[in-house]
């Protein structure tokens, strides 16, 4: 493919270093799902291609591979835009702003025209000072809003690139405020959602120059697609690791009660947006958990899961829900009482999910169940009566791999009575003998098979239980008839002890010299 | 019957017990739940075809899954669970076929193989060679008895007190049918020739046995590798091998 020869004719300074780049990266898209494109589709931030205000202007580009002609093309427009941007904002008085508005407009259309923006060689011919010019106060809302188009769609791509906003993040947040038009609020939300988007220290810099409150406020009202991107920036601005901004957010006026309204009578893209909220104030927060588990909250998540088709929705519902359980007792011990209707009711909505398609839901659901069965005897017998045994151990033998470990979790649960003290937890022996006359074993001593450390333990784990705890010593046989023997002599050529150890130890307790001899 | 069972590991053993999991945001527990939602976003904006999803979840997925496999001195790497399977099973099944025991090399199958059944390598130790070759790969050394490699394996590399290269694998139910009728059998006769069977191997009983020797099953007709029951089969390359393979 011809490289260089007639691209070196054409090629200006700016774009030398920068075409080549271009070119090689567009021509990589055309071919599977290339690494950038893997790069960008799995990032936290979003692209603007159609405007808050639903402006059609911009015909969404059919296929977004360019070639490599088109690509100098579009590098070259966006320089030239930047240009006419800067002369534009030199200027004074009549028609300037207007000369602005289309210098800004033109910027703002090259970067939306495709999945992969010219961001680099709008950056280069030095676009971010002027685009914070054109975000002084007392602007209009046309100019406010191209210039924080433009900067969202700079802020979506690589981490230097959305870097690159810093010097523009003061007169973003400052138009978060409620003298802002609704669309320039937005836009410069869905902006800073990008930043926040991008990783820990953006984050905090955001936090430290206040940007929290004003979102939030933003996410009070109970109409408006503002509302849903304030939702999802702030989602992406908590997400920690650090706690401190969760733990702030919750503490809001106003935000508890918009949750829980939210969560219950809005619209399912809204309702997703606040589900991720919950997800990451129930992860991070121990102060927001305790909050949340005493209102209504889980009941409205209950209940939007039962309701829901939508992966979209179910995923941070279903994840919110295991994270307040994961994360305070309280949850299983005074409000997910066995016997109430709201545990049948969770009961249910995660038997739900263990039918779904989705992997993600089975997984995650089958965690859950997993956390409710570490509680007391009432909530395993609760668990273990319901119809989600039959299901669990049909996915134990059929199901992928991270699927089969988290129900392995749930069902040997089940066979433990809860932790008191010292010593080996009692067994609880009707559940286990039922469950391994159901034929769970093999499922288990597959585990032991596994490459996987975590897995094994598991298995061996159970194995364990097995051999102890099946009465008239049926254990040790049953054990063999599934190849138990076998899978646990692997052992002794692992190279983890720990497993070693466990290993030799039930087969030396269990399966020593007089095994089988008075057969 | 009243055997005295084996408590050395019951203290460390750790037990099942139920306990509550919690997991950080960024805990890779999440990470296909988190990679659905940027997915699920960007569906419509990006015009996402169900090929590029469907290859997008198995990238991420085989970044998250690949293992090397854990058996001493193997390593490989493998690019999923699934095929650690298929691994183990190529690599790490050498088992004898006059005892099943099933061994993770050739080289230790090999080893294994002279010191259970061959009586050659009974004869030279009890005339003072030093025939028991240490297990670690590389090191070379041999030693006059299996007390005495054994000792090296604890002080030298570190392997467990408990490790015990004979005493290794419990054979299957058929198997030991099979011996407690021979020793029934052979009772009327040298009652010694049974310790042959390496369950009840003594370094003394070894000695005395290569004395009281009898033909019967003392040397390795051929070696399999594959699972115990391709027991009987000359060596079969792996190509060859049944299940997997098309033909």
């Amino acid at each position: 493919m011809a490289d260089d020869s007639p691209a070196s004719h054409r090629r200006d300074p700016i774009k030398s270093s920068v075409g080549n780049v271009a070119a090689q990266r567009r021509r990589q898209n055309a071919v599977t799902v290339g690494k950038e494109r893997r790069e960008s589709l799995v990032r936290a931030k979003r692209l603007c291609r159609v405007g808050a205000t639903g402006d059609g202007d911009v015909p969404v580009e059919e296929s977004d591979m360019i070639t490599d002609e088109e690509g100098f093309l579009l590098d070259a427009q966006t320089s030239s835009a930047v240009e006419e941007l800067k002369s534009a904002v030199a200027c004074q008085g009549k028609g300037a702003m207007q000369k602005r508005v289309n210098a800004l407009r033109e910027l703002r259309r090259l970067l939306s025209k495709s999945e992969f923006p010219p961001v680099e060689a709008a950056l280069k011919a030095g676009a971010i000072p002027l685009l914070v010019q054109c975000l002084s106060f007392g602007s209009s809302d046309e100019q406010l809003l191209e210039a924080a188009w433009c900067l969202t769609n700079i802020a979506a791509g690589k981490p230097e690139e959305t870097k690159a906003l810093l010097p523009a993040l003061p007169l973003l947040i400052a138009h978060l405020g409620e003298k802002s038009s609704l669309p320039v609020a937005e836009q410069c939300a869905w902006a800073l959602g990008n930043v926040a988007g991008e990783g820990e220290e953006l984050r905090n810099v955001l936090l430290s120059q206040g940007a929290l409150p004003p979102l939030a406020r933003m996410m009070l009202p109970n109409k408006g697609s503002t509302v849903r991107t304030a939702a999802w920036a702030l989602s992406n601005l908590i997400k920690g690791p650090d706690p401190k901004a969760a733990t702030e957010l919750i503490k809001v006026d106003g935000v508890l009660d918009a949750i829980l309204r939210h969560l219950r009578k809005a619209y399912e893209e809204l309702a997703t947006e606040v589900a991720w909220v919950v997800v990451y104030l129930s992860a991070l927060s121990n102060f927001a958990t305790g909050i949340l588990v005493k209102s209504d909250v889980l009941q409205l998540l209950v209940e939007r899961l039962a309701a829901s088709n939508s992966l979209q929705l179910l995923i941070p519902v279903l994840r919110s829900l295991g994270n307040l359980v994961a994360g305070d007792s309280h949850t299983t011990s005074t409000v997910l009482v066995p016997g109430h209707e709201i545990t049948d009711g969770v009961v249910k909505v995660l038997v739900k999910c263990l039918k779904s398609d989705h992997r993600v839901l089975k997984k995650e659901a089958a965690w859950v169940l997993s956390n409710i069965a570490a509680g007391s005897i009432e909530h395993k017998q609760c668990i273990y009566s319901s119809e989600a045994v039959p299901l669990l151990l049909r996915l134990l033998s059929t199901a992928p791999f991270d699927i089969r470990k988290e129900v392995a979790y749930v069902l040997g649960n089940l066979c433990v009575a809860p932790t008191a003290g010292e010593g080996k937890p009692n067994l609880i022996e009707e559940h286990l003998v039922s469950l391994v006359q159901r034929g769970c074993l093999s499922g288990f001593i597959d585990l032991v098979r596994s490459a996987d450390i975590e897995a094994a333990r598991l298995g061996l784990q159970f194995t364990e239980l097995v051999l102890r705890g099946m009465p008239n010593g049926e254990g040790p046989k049953l054990v063999e008839q599934e190849d138990g023997i076998d899978a646990m002599e692997r052992y002794q050529f692992h190279e983890n002890e720990d497993l070693r150890n466990m290993a030799n130890g039930l087969v030396d307790k269990y399966f020593g010299e007089d095994y089988g001899i008075d057969e | 019957m009243a055997m005295v069972v084996d408590y050395k590991h019951e203290s460390s053993f750790p037990y099942w017990t139920s306990v509550c999991r919690r997991f950080e945001p960024d805990s890779p527990f999440f990470s296909s739940g988190n990679l659905e939602r940027e997915l699920l976003a960007k569906q419509v904006a990006l015009d996402l075809t169900e090929d590029e999803r469907n290859q997008l979840e198995k990238m991420i997925d085989n970044d998250a899954r690949s293992v090397f496999c854990p058996i001493v001195g193997c390593g490989a790497r493998l690019t999923s669970l699934e095929d650690f399977e298929d691994h183990y099973a190529a690599r790490h099944t050498a088992s004898c076929s006059v005892c099943s025991r099933v061994y993770p090399t050739s080289r230790l199958l090999s080893i294994h193989v002279s010191e259970a059944h061959d009586s050659f390598f009974q004869a030279k130790v009890a005339r003072g060679y030093a025939m028991y070759e240490c297990l670690v790969e590389g090191c070379g050394l041999k030693f006059k008895n299996y007390k005495g490699r054994q000792q090296h394996l604890v002080d030298k590399h570190k392997f467990p007190t408990s490790f015990d290269f004979f005493n290794k694998a419990h054979p299957s139910k058929k198997k030991r049918l099979k011996n407690q009728q021979k020793r029934r059998m052979h009772k009327k006769d040298e009652e010694t020739s049974s310790k042959m069977e390496v369950e009840n191997e003594t370094i003394d009983g070894l000695v005395s046995a290569v004395s009281k020797l009898s033909t019967s099953d003392s040397s390795p007709s051929n070696i399999s590798f594959g699972r115990r029951n391709a027991r009987g089969l000359t060596f079969v390359p792996r190509s060859i091998q049944p299940p997997r393979e098309k033909k």
